[in-house]
């Protein structure tokens, strides 16, 4: 190893966005299971890997645009736990209840999402500041709304979670669909450009006059919107929400998104490699299952692919 | 189920199983009960629910998943231990035990259990996270035909084969009637219970309310609540001690958990040996050292973590096709200081055959583990 490397890789990866490491590291993976155990190659196990995904998945799309802005939400799992506590309390075991809970949850999380977006442009505070209090005041209103479980769904609420569509989990096929479409935006849609170009540099965006107000309540909005489908994915495979469901997602969401590439400074990145990210965690802990490693490995192992990604990823000039 | 002998017949099975069973590791010392579950003997019911598991036999050696809710307090730590002993005893049944942890994570104890199918387990020990965010996951198992044994912690629907646990109301009125008897039917209690809300906590509160309640000389001063701790299970107690001072003649402890806060509260007060009122405990070894060294009158009900070993052992009887109780309730080891069994509580067991005198006082003593046991060199070689 010479000196040179890491530096000459760091660029590379730039380029590539960090897709292409991912998708290696993806394949090894998959091969070192394969070797493991003949039970990891079965379809029903890889099926499951993907299924698995699914909830992260959906947290880490928006975080992904909020990171892009070079701004983070940090309000996600307290939201989550809002919002899928909302939807069993609101559903309250009623088939009919169900299509106007599922809308109002979407909604709630839309505007909370823009709240956060409102309250970011107009007191000019850090997003980081902004969506930790926001956190704080979501986690008071879910207990005061209840302390435990509240509501059921009917069991037909679980297929959302754990049904199949000509063989494919419904949810994961779902995360596809997603992301392409947000992908297509972020490539095509003029606002979709102003998202990289008010992380990569803000200051320039302003006096090129982009419409950073927009931009910012379309990515809090957003995130909080993945929040609702997120809540409501939750809320089928779990059958309940809780006050603490969504508890472990705030840190969660932003792993897959710097393991993907994009740079915790914004501008650079994409939901892509957020997917594969994704992926990659599902991956890892169920190659570590299989391998009978304790959980506590488990919570090493994925804290260290953390700073190991934001190293490799992080621009040099920006640097400490 | 309405075919009467049937049922009969297999309840005539079941208890010859749960007998056969319930000779545990505990059994080193005759003054220790190694007989059937009692709750289940002094049943008065006729109808006891009883799970036909015929369906499930296998063939041996079986490869068997736990998954667990997570580690991080003593008593899960000795329960996980007591079942890796189990499966270590069981070593010529059973090829595999395999052990996840979801460190009390819903999403994660769902993904342990779908990897563990995925694994081609013959049989799912669960302790759950949450009874509901679980149901589903368990649920699905016991539709795929994989049977599920729950262990201390069970989920909210009845889709399981059958649920270990201890029985929480039965501590909750032991200690009571315990209490009432030795105050002679008068007296001031404080119920130094755990967790606000917290199941365990209620279901040993509600059924002792019940029994002090039909003693009319017996009043519950306060009920106080400990989270659990020593350190604010001592905080409360010295408030109880400034407010009614020599007006309280017994503490009803909902756990041995908190019991050394409140034995050292009494101490601090200036109460000298032997007339620190009579506390209850379970489980722990700090309170049982502290009531011979302080002469406290003392009654210990366990929620024992050997809970862990008998979900193996039951697991086993499943897999070999005999029915089991819906409900398969552990026997608690019951203990008194010396000369203060009650009529109600008659007991061979002393405070001094359960404590480990040079043991660490956080030791848990009911995890039916031996004498030489140590949470922190335990190492046991079970089939993985």
């Amino acid at each position: 190893m010479t000196a040179l490397a890491p530096i000459r890789l760091s660029s590379r990866v730039r380029k590539n966005q960090g897709v292409l490491v991912v998708a290696v590291l993806l394949v090894i993976l998959l091969i070192f299971g394969a070797f493991i155990s003949d039970r990891f190659r079965t379809t029903s196990n890889i099926l499951n890997i993907f299924e698995q995904s699914t909830g992260l998945a959906l947290v880490s799309l928006g975080q992904t645009l909020a990171i892009l802005t070079g701004g983070i939400d940090l309000s996600v799992g307290s939201m989550i736990s809002l919002l899928s506590t909302l939807t069993s309390g609101l559903i309250a075991g009623k088939v009919s209840m169900v299509p106007p809970v599922a809308i109002g949850i979407l909604l709630l999380g839309l505007l909370i999402g823009i709240c956060n977006g409102l309250l970011i442009i107009w007191l000019r505070v850090h997003p980081l500041i902004v969506t930790l209090g926001m956190s704080a005041v979501l986690q008071g209103i879910v207990l005061l709304y209840s302390l435990g479980p509240a509501g059921s769904v009917p069991p037909s609420f679980n297929f959302l979670a754990y049904g199949k569509v000509l063989g494919l989990p419904i949810g994961a096929v779902f995360i596809l669909v997603l992301f392409l479409l947000v992908a297509l935006f972020l490539r095509y849609a003029r606002l979709g450009r102003y998202i990289y170009a008010v992380g990569d540099d803000e200051v320039g965006a302003r006096l090129m006059g982009l419409p950073r107000a927009r931009v910012m309540l379309t990515v809090y909005g957003f995130s909080g919107f993945c929040c609702g489908l997120a809540a409501i994915y939750l809320t089928s495979r779990f059958s309940v929400g809780q006050p603490y469901t969504g508890l472990n997602y705030t840190l969660a969401s932003i792993t897959p998104v710097v393991v993907g590439g994009t740079l915790l400074s914004g501008g650079k990145g994409g939901v892509f490699g957020t997917l594969l990210g994704v992926y990659l965690i599902s991956l890892l802990n169920n190659v570590l299952n299989f391998m009978d490693v304790s959980m506590h490995y488990q919570l090493i192992a994925q804290g260290l692919i953390v700073i190991a990604a934001v190293s490799v990823y992080v621009e040099k000039k920006k640097r400490v | 189920m309405s075919n009467i002998s049937r049922r009969f017949a297999m309840l005539l099975v079941g208890a010859a199983g749960l007998a056969a069973l319930a000779a545990p590791v505990l059994a080193q010392d005759a003054k220790f009960y190694s007989g059937a579950p009692r709750t289940y003997l002094y049943n008065p019911d006729t109808d006891v629910c009883f799970k036909d598991t015929s369906q499930y036999k296998k063939e041996g050696p079986y490869t068997i998943g736990f998954s667990n809710a997570g580690l991080g307090d003593s008593w899960r730590v000795v329960m996980l231990h007591s079942m890796e002993a189990s499966a270590a005893k069981h070593k010529d049944q059973i090829k595999k035990l395999i052990i996840t942890d979801a460190g009390h994570d819903d999403a994660k104890q769902v993904a342990d259990i779908q990897d563990l199918i995925s694994r081609g387990v013959d049989l799912l020990i669960v302790s759950a996270n949450t009874q509901q965010a679980l149901d589903p996951a368990v649920s699905q198992a016991m539709a795929a035909g994989i049977p599920v044994v729950m262990v201390d912690r069970r989920v909210a629907s009845d889709n399981f084969v059958t649920f270990v646990t201890a029985s929480d109301a039965m501590m909750g009125r032991l200690f009571a009637q315990w209490i009432v008897e030795k105050l002679g039917g008068k007296g001031n209690v404080i119920m130094l219970a755990g967790q606000a809300g917290s199941s365990p906590s209620e279901n040993r509160e509600k059924p002792a309310r019940e029994v002090f309640a039909q003693y009319p000389g017996i009043k519950v001063l306060e009920t106080v609540y400990s989270d659990w701790s020593p350190v604010k299970g001592k905080q409360v107690m010295q408030a109880m001690i400034a407010k009614y001072g020599k007006q309280i003649n017994a503490v009803w402890s909902a756990h041995g958990l908190q019991t050394p806060g409140s034995i050292e509260a009494f101490i601090e007060a200036g109460y000298k040996d032997g007339e620190i009122p009579p506390h209850t405990t379970a489980d722990v070894n700090g309170p049982l050292q502290m009531a011979i060294e302080h002469k406290v009158p003392m009654l210990e009900v366990g929620y024992p973590p050997a809970m862990g070993g008998i979900s193996v052992d039951v697991a086993l009887q499943v897999l070999a096709g005999a029915p089991v109780p819906c409900i398969y309730t552990i026997n608690s080891q019951i203990a008194v200081s010396e000369g203060d069994n009650t009529p109600s509580i008659e007991t061979p067991l002393r405070l001094t055959d359960l404590v480990v005198p040079k043991g660490a006082p956080d030791m848990l003593i009911t995890g039916g583990m031996g004498p030489d046991y140590d949470p922190k060199t335990f190492k046991v070689d079970y089939p993985q």
